[in-house]
């Protein structure tokens, strides 16, 4: 029946964020779906370039070397993640701490940005955020914003699209979504469990979705399994076979809170509900279907 | 924000792990895209062995088909169509390179990611996340996204490392 058939939708993908970013525009003329879609993806590429580790001219890049030995004047989409990351690094009393990166180029998940290694003993205290922009580190560290990153790229495309006058889509950015519009998106979740009898389905309708997977490019360092994340507090890997999935109004949040919940869950608990945001938490040894809820739903 | 959990019951048949697969852009969407007004002319070409080494050495990434799918416009510009497999993705993208050579835009065309061997079968090709029972979901047509381990696109961005180093050594020089 034509009164089913869904409006038109027009998704384009490319290579951005370390991972595989799609834009999904729906119900609107395919010239201005595709003048938006530009326009999201150049609101992500300018994140790319401002907060990649690894790229030597990005503000991440200049902190690393610089910012111990004198404040650098970062991009104002950098400072706001950077203020992000201090507020949620305070509220989860260092769970979440993007002051880690030295630990993930110990393990060989991160190249190394510099010759001189940083103080082991750093954390995100260290971190400095002055007036005009400005970001000094107290002691040698080395700063990843990642998923965070990832996550305020998200938002920002759908802002991007917003201006554009687009009022129904979905922007993907490896598992860092969020959805745009009053129709419900269905997210498959993939989970550490090597086999499944249940496919795990996220209905959701307008906000924002991150997954984190303790797995995540997890490898043997020194006999032990470490993985991209890491808990802010102990320095250590987490459990490698739990499987985040939080829900909130902004994907930089969201992406974030995974973080918060990998760590601690119940530490989480308050931190989520503060945010109005609700965490699905998988493990093989939760009982029933290995599924829990943590967190308030709005 | 309004959101559920569903847990959808998998055939015993279906796949366990999720795979991934989804098609942005077919080859004539992207060169109306990348070349809107344009007129493309087909321009195939087989890469020679002393191309191959020479394309390998020049940049760093090994050619995996010596196939070089390649579409000229009156300018000087050209659409390349290549494809990239990794452990676990195949990822058919085009790039649009202006009449210097440099980089104009780059669409992923189709992405098909999988965890095991059945990347190279059809069958796992069509089928998007497995089939299932007892559910009034279209899986094929209802879930467009996947979240969690984030997908790779680290062979692309050596993909197009080696499709520069193609053009120089096997595109603009057959033009001078």
């Amino acid at each position: 029946m034509l009164s089913c058939s869904p409006p038109p939708s027009i998704e384009r993908a490319r290579p951005l964020l370390g991972t595989v970013v799609a834009v999904r525009v729906r119900g609107a003329a395919p010239r201005a779906a595709h003048r938006a879609i530009e326009q999201a993806f150049a609101a992500m590429s300018e994140i790319h370039r401002l907060m990649s580790f690894q790229e030597h001219a990005s503000d991440v890049s200049r902190m690393n070397r610089e910012a111990a030995r004198a404040p650098v004047t970062v991009h104002p989409h950098t400072f706001r993640v950077l203020a992000w990351a201090a507020r949620l690094a305070q509220l989860s009393q260092g769970l979440f701490d993007a002051s880690i990166g030295g630990r993930l180029v110990e393990w060989g998940i991160l190249g190394s940005p510099t010759d001189a290694l940083p103080d082991p003993r750093v954390s995100f205290r260290d971190i400095e955020l002055g007036s005009a922009r400005q970001v000094f580190f107290k002691r040698p560290l080395w700063i990843d914003l990642g998923g965070i990153a990832k996550g305020y790229a998200v938002d920002r495309a759908v802002a991007a699209l917003h201006a554009c006058g687009i009022r129904s889509a979905c922007v993907n950015a490896g598992g860092d979504l969020r959805i745009v519009g009053t129709e419900a998106e269905r997210v498959a979740i993939r989970t550490t469990a090597a086999s499944s009898d249940v496919l795990p389905i996220l209905e959701l309708q307008r906000g924002a979705l991150a997954t984190s997977c303790g797995a995540s490019s997890s490898r043997i360092h020194g006999g032990v399994r470490v993985s991209c994340h890491v808990s802010g507090r102990t320095r250590e890997a987490v459990d490698a076979r739990t499987t985040v999935s939080v829900l909130a109004a902004r994907c930089v949040i969201a992406d974030a809170l995974t973080k918060v919940v990998l760590a601690d869950e119940a530490a989480a608990a308050p931190l989520l509900h503060r945010f109005h945001a609700v965490a699905h938490v998988h493990h093989p040894d939760h009982p029933g279907s290995g599924w829990r809820q943590v967190g308030a739903r709005q | 924000m309004k959101a559920r959990l569903l847990l959808i019951p998998l055939s015993p048949l279906a796949l366990a792990a999720p795979a991934y697969a989804v098609t942005y852009l077919t080859v004539e969407q992207a060169q109306t895209l990348m070349f809107e007004g344009s007129v493309l002319t087909r321009d195939f070409r087989v890469l020679t062995p002393a191309q191959v080494q020479a394309i390998e050495s020049d940049s760093g990434v090994k050619v995996a088909d010596a196939q070089l799918n390649a579409w000229r416009d009156g300018t000087g510009g050209w659409f390349l169509l290549d494809q990239v497999i990794g452990k676990h993705e195949f990822i058919h993208y085009a790039v649009a390179l202006d009449a210097n050579g440099a980089v104009r835009q780059l669409e992923i065309l189709d992405y098909h990611e999988s965890y095991g061997g059945e990347v190279h079968l059809p069958a796992w090709r069509r089928q998007f996340i497995g089939k299932h029972h007892g559910s009034p979901l279209q899986l094929n047509s209802d879930i467009k996204n996947i979240s969690g381990a984030t997908l790779s696109c680290g062979h692309v961005t050596d993909g197009v490392r080696r499709l520069l180093s193609t053009y120089a050594l096997v595109l603009a020089s057959a033009e001078h």
